[in-house]
């Protein structure tokens, strides 16, 4: 635990003097910050896929969600998204929470495929929706130069404390639950739920709970994104694969229900992601990604209990 | 009514090449107990396999079909083998990433291999059609649709009367009992899965007489072929197969009520509901 | 990480020197190499590096003594085109960026060029590119709306001249940017033409099955269809209109219409199919000869376009004598650009108005003559003359 939270102190703080020492501009800042972003994204995806044990491939629903609504706001009323993020949040939850009560039922693979499909039925109704949403057209942030109130900047440097503060409220949640009564009851459920309910345990509900906080983060996140980003369309921010899975593939590579695991997960993916199209983009056309899943299938084999396994070396039980 | 049943006999024949390819999965579900993401990769190959057989031996694509099951089974028997056998007994996190990364290593290898134009074989009949009263039957499609049925019946009586179709369906039931009456449950796994990524190969074969392959042609396949599952059931391959005809018939017939942009919606709201309400399927059937 | 910083430190000290001549002028090329629309992406590749070749032959960039570089970065996705952009300018160093095919991701991009101050000029046809009143985009081609008009306007008139004018028309129009922007064009110039559109729907990308399609084009009644369409649905839609006897003319919206696949995937029921397009290779004949004998298929429109548009970028860092993004996007804003692959464009040169799009270009129609495609209308740029229903239109 207090090694955990050394390393998360640890991270934050190498970012904050990154963000501050760097060129705020440059490229080195805004891929911290993009560190930061997933590692958020991925910390989400832990308190539903590390605590209640349940794969969801539909994290995008939320994301995009989030990303819409204060986008909207933005656009048709001038709210800021700072104001425009509590909202976001709201909605995403309420919807994680009512789409949690059909397929929180479901196990293991049932649940996935039930994700997954939600969240491509969400970036099909963002996509026909086109007068609420502006459809395939996307939309722009408009750019208003650098302001605090607006949390727009020209470079990537200023993103970096706030995404520092996400990131560790994020983790707050995330330690609070895990080791307050409702992350001693969904562990419980996930060791086995049978047992919780004979002891009297409402997994059902004690999963809802979960996920309605897990969605609302996630919209939180996709509100930063949108505005690191400027430019979001139905297929950018509902992607069943770079938003879902990617969002559950940091994770797992890091160490699924360890609060370290999305660091680990995050600081490997971007910096696979962005060395391999920066060395390999002049190279024939498909070597990055095919090297990618390489090394995707070579770590799922490796290390199944992901990379933070190798900094601590205690075996963890597998399943 | 004429417009009702013209989509129904479309949903049917189309829904048949459906089910063909969602029997590969099924089976690989129903046997090993994992879902193989990349799975509709393999339908990519079977194309590429059909689309060389067409352009160098001068076979149409639902004969090369049959070598597309070759290359299908190979490769996934051989996937299986070294890849998946090791995560067997791994948490569904790990099953599911492994395949996710064979799905972006098998799409980027094609890219790698073929290049990224669009393939598209010619026969005689591909703007051909049958033409009973006010209605079209199109030759393409019913000839795909043909090939799928018999595959289906050929597949059913594998599984019925050889041995190792009663092997593959002793492990599905249990694999421990299964080996204490002699199944080498290792051998079993590689060759339904190799049977698996085969059919679905297959069918891309079949789908290559219509259609168009190029490295992304699995992509809009995936959600249609886990919808086709999820009705039928997973692990039954004869609920894929009527699972195929239905998720045809219902993605036709919506386009009759609602616009075609979110025809896909409709299956999905159906997709989550089954899965809900009926996780075994619409046949029940298997447990799994 | 080390490596580039003493990488860094020995280019500071050669710049101090002498040596800072002799530095290549960087140009970023920000396309698709992977991911489903790959295939324009690598052609876009092809066409640059052609127009490259012309470049070295002459010099490179003679007011500063030195040759271009490229630098790729591959963007499969939008998602990937922020950071793409940002390692482009900050990593790599380029002075100005052209790309990046997909309209979505041309989007994404440009928010951060335009942050950055670094000029991009692209060939993407959406609306807002340059419609958001940024000053470093620039856009060779019409917007999609101009296209989807001149695409209903130029069918209409051929139609008329055959003495078959249209009377009911059908759109059908995938639902991604550049299909629905195209559509508002072709929906707003039938409203001003008083012609019915019986059928006015929008189809997800890559269907499995064209036949509902088709169904709904035949209950339409329609004697002229418009498919806004990718390859896949293109041949799809095409197929499926034979098979049940449509024999309406079928005039495409560019992207899958207009590729040299086309014409592999239909064979003879490809002849005489019709496309609105931002430009054709026949206007270029020199320059299509070397890429054919280079590629082995003609050179699909995109190759042309980014070539040219690349040409531009490198002529304005010439006349702007100078590496610096902003003294090079005032440059490109006032350069009118006539030769080279320039001149095999529609209009015959690329040069920009206040708002970065093109003030030149003018959409053309084409129509498939056996292998080929032909430029067939307006009169003033057509290579052949139109064939409708069969007939050549005069």
């Amino acid at each position: 635990m207090i090694r955990s939270l050394l390393v998360i102190s640890i991270f934050a703080a190498a970012a904050l003097v990154a963000g501050a020492v760097l060129d705020p501009r440059g490229y080195i800042v805004r891929v911290v910050c993009l560190m930061l972003l997933a590692a958020s994204l991925g910390q989400c995806w832990n308190i539903v896929g590390g605590l209640a044990n349940q794969i969801s491939l539909g994290h995008a629903a939320f994301f995009g969600i989030g990303a819409y609504t204060t986008t909207i706001l933005q656009i048709r009323y001038g709210i800021s998204p700072w104001i425009g993020l509590f909202l976001g949040a709201a909605i995403a939850g309420l919807v994680g929470f009512l789409i949690s009560i059909p397929t929180m039922r479901l196990k293991g693979s049932y649940f996935a495929l039930a994700t997954l499909a939600f969240g491509e039925a969400c970036r099909i109704f963002a996509t026909a929706a086109a007068g609420l949403t502006g459809g395939p057209q996307g939309i722009s942030v408009p750019f208003v130069g650098n302001s605090w109130a607006m949390m727009q900047f020209r470079g990537a440097g200023p993103y970096v404390p706030i995404l520092v503060g996400l990131f560790i409220l994020i983790s707050v949640i995330f330690v609070v639950l895990s080791n307050g009564k409702l992350g001693y009851l969904l562990r419980a459920t996930r060791e086995s739920e049978d047992a919780a309910e004979v002891a009297g345990v409402n997994t059902l509900g004690v999963k809802l709970a979960g996920s309605t906080i897990s969605a609302a983060l996630t919209a939180v996140v996709g509100t930063m994104f949108v505005q690191f980003n400027f430019f979001i369309d139905p297929d950018i921010v509902f992607n069943p694969t770079s938003v879902s899975i990617r969002a559950a593939l940091i994770t797992i590579v890091g160490g699924v229900g360890i609060l370290t695991g999305p660091i680990f997960g995050a600081i490997a993916i971007v910096t696979m992601e962005e060395v391999l199209s920066a060395y390999l983009s002049n190279q024939a056309a498909g070597v990055a990604p095919l090297i990618f899943g390489g090394l995707l299938i070579a770590i799922v084999l490796w290390k199944p209990a992901g990379l933070s396994a190798i900094s601590f070396s205690r075996k963890r039980a597998l399943s | 009514m004429t417009a009702f049943l013209q989509a129904l006999i479309d949903g049917t024949l189309v829904g048949g090449v459906y089910g063909i390819i969602a029997v590969g999965l099924s089976l690989v579900f129903g046997v090993l107990g994992i879902v193989n993401f990349a799975q509709a990769e393999f339908m990519m190959l079977g194309m590429y396999a059909a689309w060389f057989a067409w352009r160098y031996l001068g076979l149409d694509p639902l004969i090369g079909a049959a070598i597309s099951f070759a290359v299908g089974f190979g490769i996934g028997a051989l996937a299986q083998r070294f890849l998946i056998q090791r995560v067997m007994n791994a948490p569904h996190v790990s099953q599911i990433f492994l395949t996710v990364g064979l799905l972006i290593v098998l799409e980027n290898a094609a890219l790698l291999l073929f290049g990224a134009d669009f393939r598209t074989v010619q026969t005689p009949y591909q703007t051909q059609s049958l033409q009973m009263g006010p209605f079209f039957i199109s030759v393409p499609y019913l000839a795909a649709f043909c090939n799928a049925l018999v595959v289906s019946v050929a597949l059913w009586l594998v599984m019925a009367r050889t041995w190792i179709g009663r092997a593959i369906r002793a492990t599905a039931q249990n694999a421990m009992a299964a080996e204490i009456f002699g199944v080498d449950a290792k051998r079993v796994y590689m060759i339904a899965f190799g049977l698996g990524t085969g059919l679905t190969a297959f069918g891309g074969g079949i789908i290559l007489s219509y259609s168009s392959v190029s490295p992304t042609s699995g992509a809009q396949y995936v959600v249609l072929m886990f919808t086709v599952v999820v009705l039928g059931g997973l692990g039954s391959v004869l609920g894929a197969l009527i699972g195929g005809i239905a998720v045809g018939i219902i993605q036709s017939l919506s386009t009759l009520v609602m616009p075609i942009q979110v025809q896909n919606l409709a299956l999905f709201v159906i997709f989550i509901a089954l899965l809900t309400f009926r996780p075994q399927g619409l046949l029940g059937g298997a447990s799994r | 990480m080390r490596r580039t910083l003493m990488l860094a430190a020995v280019v500071g000290v050669m710049a101090g020197t002498q040596a800072w001549a002799v530095e290549p002028v960087k140009v970023g090329v920000l396309v698709p190499l992977s991911g489903p629309t790959s295939q324009f992406g690598i052609n876009i590749r092809n066409g640059v590096e052609l127009a490259l070749e012309d470049i070295k032959a002459t010099g490179g960039i003679k007011s500063l003594g030195a040759d271009v570089e490229l630098v790729y970065a591959d963007v499969p996705a939008p998602n990937a085109a922020a950071a793409a952009v940002q390692r482009l300018v900050s990593q790599d160093k380029v002075v100005g960026i052209v790309g990046a095919f997909v309209s979505s991701t041309t989007l994404a991009a440009s928010e951060v060029t335009e942050r950055l101050g670094v000029p991009m000029i692209t060939h993407s046809f959406a609306d807002q590119i340059t419609g958001r009143g940024y000053k470093y985009i620039f856009q060779v081609s019409n917007k999609a709306s101009t296209i989807g008009q001149k695409q209903f306007d130029y069918a209409v008139e051929i139609a008329k001249r055959s003495g078959k004018p249209v009377t009911k028309a059908a759109i059908l129009y995938e639902d991604t940017a550049y299909g629905t922007a195209q559509a508002k064009g072709l929906r707003e110039a039938a409203a001003a033409a008083k012609i019915p559109v019986t059928l006015d729907e929008s189809y997800p990308l890559n269907v499995t099955d064209a036949s509902p399609l088709v169904n709904k084009i035949r209950a339409s009644g329609a004697d002229l269809v418009f498919p806004v369409s990718y390859f896949n649905d293109a041949l799809m839609i095409i197929r499926t209109m034979r098979q049940q006897k449509l024999d309406i003319p079928t005039v495409g919206g560019a992207a899958g219409y207009i590729i040299p696949d086309f014409k592999k995937g239909l064979g003879e029921f490809a002849e005489g199919v019709f496309s609105i397009a931002p430009a054709n290779y026949d206007n270029a004949p020199e320059i299509a000869a070397r890429y054919k004998a280079k590629h082995g298929v003609f050179m699909a429109h995109e190759a042309l376009m980014y070539g040219a548009a690349f040409q531009h970028m490198v002529k304005a860092i010439d006349e702007a004598k100078s590496r610096d993004p902003e003294k090079i996007r005032d440059a490109i804003a006032k350069l009118k650009k006539c030769d080279g692959f320039s001149a095999g464009l529609s209009g015959g040169c690329t040069a920009f108005d206040a708002n970065g799009l093109t003030s030149v270009a003018s959409p053309i129609f084409v129509q498939w003559r056996g292998d080929d495609i032909a430029t067939v209308y307006p009169p003033e740029a057509a290579k052949a003359l139109p064939v409708w229903y069969g007939r050549e239109v005069k």
